[in-house]
């Protein structure tokens, strides 16, 4: 019977049949319990040696019990763990990373350097009045300087604007020196389309004014944003030209390295000077100096990422714009 | 413009190479496009006489031409129009190699003609692009010389001006700048022609009559007789083509020549052309016509300023737009013998708006709109009646006709030298200063140490303010020495955010692809997305599609949705402005297909729902609430669009795009959206947080189909009393179990008090008002 008995609880399939031997080895009214119960009828010396021997059995039992329930949850377990199995090589369930157009990307740096600067970011009209687009900075009317600026106007007289600068005007009219401001925003010209012109286009304008606002801030100003898009010891370039709405006047240049090509070279980026005294004049500020810049974002982002064709960038074409999730 | 380079270091005293020259160009502001090298002429051709030319039969325009080559008598084929007895002409015997053809030149039969070499035009030469003719060369070039040497390799420094520099639209102009940089002597090519300067005294027999002397302050005109038309000099002819002109004969090359050495653009009219001598200035008659050099026939403005001649019979005739081009009736051709040279100065806006007006860019009207200098006219006249005498054996008369003043002198400006320092930031000590602007032809004059009174040159009509000498002085000194400086201002940015860029962020968060598109559009587009005509139209568009500013971001979405028709899976935005009665910023968006990208399981649908929760999540992290407002729209579905109310207040709409407008973009079945910006965003405000359990009941109730959810839980959520805290359906069933036309909510309530823990009986109480509420109302209940 003994090993009977074990033999049953080693083999018991499932921990429910292993409890059902415990209750009826062990139970209140188990076999192995009415036993022990009737030990106190017999004589002492018998008790001794029978008692000695159930007890024996029955921690045989309770450890046969413990074993056999112990085999059984492993069991258990590996089987569910063995069911829980995943093929983690096919793919995620997901909604896919979604993405900042690339020119959204390229103008929040920007946007980040200028206001870790202490600038503020304000925006504009797109469509536009020739003052501020050109009266107010100092195109007069018939001025052969218009004829850069290859104008959209519309049928009712006003224009869409040539570049971001009638935010000059605009933020002068209505705040006070001293400020220092970044404006993007999206700007067109009339101009034939092909891979490298669009008729319309992004810059970033940027505009300080104070009592005592220097040629030299206004280089301080672009190296700052050269070293925070390319990284220290860049060097910047400055050029005399000519704008209507600063003097002097001046293109720059950053030095960088040609991401495709490898070799270092000026980058020419925009146009820059100080601000011109009858831009003051129009917009009623005296005794301040300024300075301005500004450029077009499309050329930054398309030597900076090799975008071949600037007409990609607006026609929303999933494959281009899915590849500028990553980025920035 | 081109600046040939050989030219360029005739006139500057110790200009460095052309590379060097290129980059100090830049330097002071004359912006270099490019350094060119300009090819010579192929070697092996040489320099012949034309003695015979017969024609071939039957060989069209065929002829077959005897050449003097250095002595040696040959025969060539010959189709050009110009090839006649007499004249010189590029000859390339055989084994030349000519640009763009391939091999050397062999003997050849040529329409029964064994020729033996060729004639050569300009373009087959490659020294200038005409192919119309042989290039003509007159006698300066030598028999039997060998081109190459006489039209030699150059190098051209091509610059791209800017409007404010009319002097540098000339060789003189660019040679002032360089010597003036570099110190050195310039040699003015009008200088020393004293001698051939005309006498306003003495009758020439030609009368001026200007009757717009504001549009025409000054007027001269030269009468040269004895002139013989013909080829110009090589070294003429050379230096027009490296200026990207083609040479026509030696009186138009002269004026050509002029235009781009000192400015100055002047015009030689056939003598025999100006009706009793008489050339008259005034405005054109409206509807007046004249035939340009160019052979473009204008009708004329009465705005046009007209150079004319009396027309015999009591009137006057047009001969030429005054500023901008001549007539074609007046040239000078071959067998003019006398001609009269007009220089004058127009006024800018006058001549750029008749530019404008006929559109018309010539080389006369670039330099006038811009500015000539108004001290010019005499010496240039001068030049060209000199160089007339000199390559056309023409005798200019010593009389010269003058209307119009002298012109003022330019305005002194006050100037301080310390400005350069503290606008500039360098160190230019006021001496150098002042031979910096003597250099450029200013004349200064010290009123005190720092108080100037200083002239600027008549050729430098841009200079008019301090700044504009302070910019001259930073020029020559050399931007490259401008310090570097941080500004310190007392100025503190508001912390705003107006490019939406903490939307942006959480779209892109939500897995939606930014794009931007075109702000022109089409009447077309507008019309077939079904949003509102175009308010803005432009006057010059680039086509039809791009003819008006878009009224709505939608067709630019629904364009890229068409676009990308394969993509599975869609959700695209675009922040961007429409232009309605005002402009105004908006955020569009569009989604189509599965929301999650995996293919292997079931993924979620791009449904109205879906998108409905994208603006939900939009919303919430915004701290605003969202809600939709069934509300029918032209290009939506009618029975899946709405109005959105952004934090209550109506921002846009919302739906699914009407099956017609899908299937005419072919852009499939969207979900689109469009929101006025900027979307209310609140700062998050901290509650206290519960300290209570909430209480939780479900109902369901049985509705009319057409029953709006926002309005049934509107009835619950006042019947349910203050201490409802959440409501929300769970689900929503339509079928047979609730009978046709209904359906059936099953709603979660939850409640809460604020201090205590709610007993059954209350939260029963507050159901119980529910349940009556809606049976009020004649819904039925399902437990």
């Amino acid at each position: 019977m003994n090993d009977d008995i074990l033999g049953q609880i080693a083999a018991a399939p499932d921990q429910r049949e292993l409890q059902a031997l415990r209750v009826r080895l062990l139970g209140k009214k188990g076999e192995l319990t009415e036993r022990l119960k009737s030990l106190g009828a017999l004589p002492p010396d018998a008790r001794r040696t029978v008692g000695a021997a159930l007890h024996e059995r029955k921690r045989a039992v309770e450890a046969a019990l413990e074993a056999r329930r112990a085999a059984l949850e492993r069991a258990e377990l590996d089987a569910r763990l063995a069911a829980e199995r995943l093929d983690l090589t096919l793919p995620g369930e997901r909604v896919p990373a979604g993405a900042h157009h690339l020119l959204t990307q390229v103008t929040n740096r920007l946007l980040d350097v200028f206001t870790s600067l202490g600038y503020e970011v304000v925006v504009g009209p797109e469509l536009e009045d020739d003052r501020h687009n050109f009266g107010a900075l100092n195109f007069p009317p018939d001025h052969p300087a218009r004829d850069t600026q290859d104008t959209f106007w519309t049928t009712d007289g006003r224009l869409l604007r040539t570049h971001t600068s009638p935010m000059q005007v605009r933020y002068m009219e209505t705040q006070r020196p001293p400020f220092r401001v970044v404006v993007p925003g999206r700007v067109f010209r009339n101009e034939a389309v092909d891979a490298t012109h669009e008729a319309q286009f992004h810059q970033l304008e940027a505009l300080v004014v104070g009592e005592r606002i220097t040629m030299a801030d206004l280089k301080g100003a672009i190296t700052e944003m050269a070293t925070a898009l390319l990284g220290a010891g860049t060097r910047t370039r400055l050029l005399p030209t000519y704008f209507p709405f600063v003097e002097p006047g001046a293109e720059f240049a950053i030095w960088w390295t040609h991401p495709k090509s490898g070799r270092e070279e000026w980058l020419e980026l925009g146009g820059c000077g100080m601000v011109h005294p009858r831009v003051f004049e129009a917009v009623g500020y005296e005794g301040v100096t300024g300075f301005a810049f500004g450029f077009g974002i499309e050329r930054l982002a398309m030597v900076s990422y090799q975008v071949s064709d600037i007409r990609d960038l607006f026609r929303g074409d999933l494959r281009l714009l899915e590849q500028f999730r990553g980025v920035a | 413009m081109r600046v040939p380079y050989g030219w360029l270091a005739e006139l500057v005293e110790g200009l460095p190479d052309a590379d060097a020259t290129a980059d100090l160009l830049a330097s002071l502001g004359l912006g270099v496009e490019a350094v060119e090298e300009v090819a010579g002429a192929p070697a092996g051709v040489r320099v012949v006489a034309v003695l015979e030319v017969a024609p071939v039969p039957g060989g069209d325009a065929l002829q077959r031409v005897e050449i003097d080559d250095a002595g040696a008598r040959r025969t060539v084929a010959c189709a050009a129009p110009n090839v006649r007895p007499g004249m010189r002409a590029a000859y390339a015997p055989p084994g030349t190699r000519l640009p763009g053809f391939d091999g050397a030149l062999e003997v050849r039969e040529v329409g029964g003609v064994r020729s033996e070499g060729m004639l050569c035009s300009p373009r087959e030469l490659g020294v200038y692009d005409h192919g119309g003719g042989l290039l003509h060369l007159g006698a300066d070039a030598p028999v039997g010389a060998a081109l190459s040497e006489l039209w030699p390799a150059d190098r051209v420094i091509e610059l791209e001006l800017t409007a404010n520099r009319s002097d540098a639209f000339s060789l003189l102009g660019v040679a002032r700048d360089l010597a003036a940089k570099l110190g050195g002597a310039l040699r003015h090519p009008a200088a020393g022609l004293e001698a051939v300067a005309g006498d306003p005294a003495l009758d020439d027999g030609l009368e001026v009559r200007v009757a717009d002397a504001t549009r025409c302050p000054r007027f001269t005109l030269r009468r040269v007789d004895g002139v013989r038309v013909g080829p110009s000099p090589l070294w003429l002819q050379r230096r027009l083509a490296l200026l990207g002109l083609r040479p026509r004969n030696v009186v138009v090359d002269v004026t050509n020549l002029v235009t781009f050495e000192l400015g100055q653009p002047s015009h030689a009219y056939d003598l025999e052309a100006l009706h009793g001598g008489v050339v008259e200035v005034r405005r054109a008659t409206a509807g007046e016509r004249l035939v340009t050099l160019n052979d473009e026939e204008l009708t004329l403005d009465p705005e046009d300023l007209v150079i004319a001649t009396p027309d015999g019979a009591g009137g006057s005739r047009a001969i030429g737009l005054a500023g901008v081009i001549g007539g074609r009736g007046d040239s000078v051709r071959e067998g003019t013998t006398g001609v009269a040279v007009e220089v004058a100065s127009f006024e800018p806006i006058g001549v750029r708006r008749t530019g404008r007006r006929h559109k018309l860019v010539t080389d006369a009207r670039i330099r006038f709109e811009r500015g000539v200098d108004p001290a010019l006219p005499e010496a240039a006249s001068a030049r060209v009646v000199a160089l007339l005498a000199g390559l056309a054996g023409g005798r200019p008369h010593p009389g010269m006709r003058v209307a119009g003043e002298a012109p003022a002198a330019p305005a002194a400006i006050a100037f301080r030298p310390s400005q350069v320092a503290f606008l500039m930031d360098v160190a230019v000590a006021p001496d150098a200063q002042r031979r910096m602007l003597e250099r450029l032809g200013c004349v200064v004059r010290l009123d005190g140490p720092d108080r100037w009174q200083v002239t600027p040159p008549s050729w430098r009509v841009d200079l008019g303010l301090e700044v504009d000498l302070v910019e001259e002085v930073a020029r020559l000194h050399g931007y490259e020495h401008v310090g570097v400086s941080v500004p310190q201002l007392a100025f503190v940015p508001p912390p705003t955010d107006p490019t939406h860029r903490r939307l942006r962020e959480r779209l892109v968060g939500a897995g939606m692809i930014e794009t931007i598109g075109y702000a022109f559009t089409g009447d077309d587009d507008l019309a077939r997305a079904r949003v509102p005509a175009a308010r803005v139209r432009l006057a010059e568009p680039q086509g039809v599609e791009r003819a008006v500013l878009r009224t709505s971001l939608l067709p630019g979405l629904l364009a890229a949705a068409r676009l990308n028709r394969d993509a599975p899976r869609l959700a695209l935005f675009e922040v961007g402005h429409v232009f309605l009665d005002h402009e105004e910023e908006r955020l569009g968006l569009l989604w189509r297909g599965h929301g999650a990208a995996s293919g292997w399981r079931t993924a979620l649908d791009h449904d109205a729902f879906a998108a409905k929760g994208a603006l939900e999540s939009l919303a919430e992290g915004l701290g605003a609430t969202l809600e939709l407002r069934t509300a029918a729209s032209p290009e939506l579905h009618p029975g899946v669009a709405a109005e959105v109310l952004w934090d209550g207040a109506p921002v846009g709409r919302f739906g699914r795009l009407h099956p017609e407008v899908a299937a005419a973009w072919g852009c499939g079945d969207v979900v689109v959206a469009e929101l006025r910006l900027p979307l209310a965003a609140r700062p998050p405000r901290l509650r206290e947080l519960p300290r209570q359990p909430f209480a939780e009941r479900d109902l369901a109730v049985v509705v009319p189909l057409a029953l709006p959810y926002a309005e049934l839980r509107a009835r619950c959520a006042a019947a349910a009393g203050e201490r409802l805290v959440e409501l929300f359906p769970f689900d929503v069933y339509q079928g047979p179990q609730v009978g046709e036309g209904r359906k059936s909510l099953a709603l979660r309530f939850r409640f809460r008090h604020p201090e205590r823990a709610l007993t059954d009986a209350e939260v029963d109480e507050h159901m119980n008002s529910v349940i009556a509420a809606l049976r009020a109302d004649g819904y039925a209940l399902r437990t």
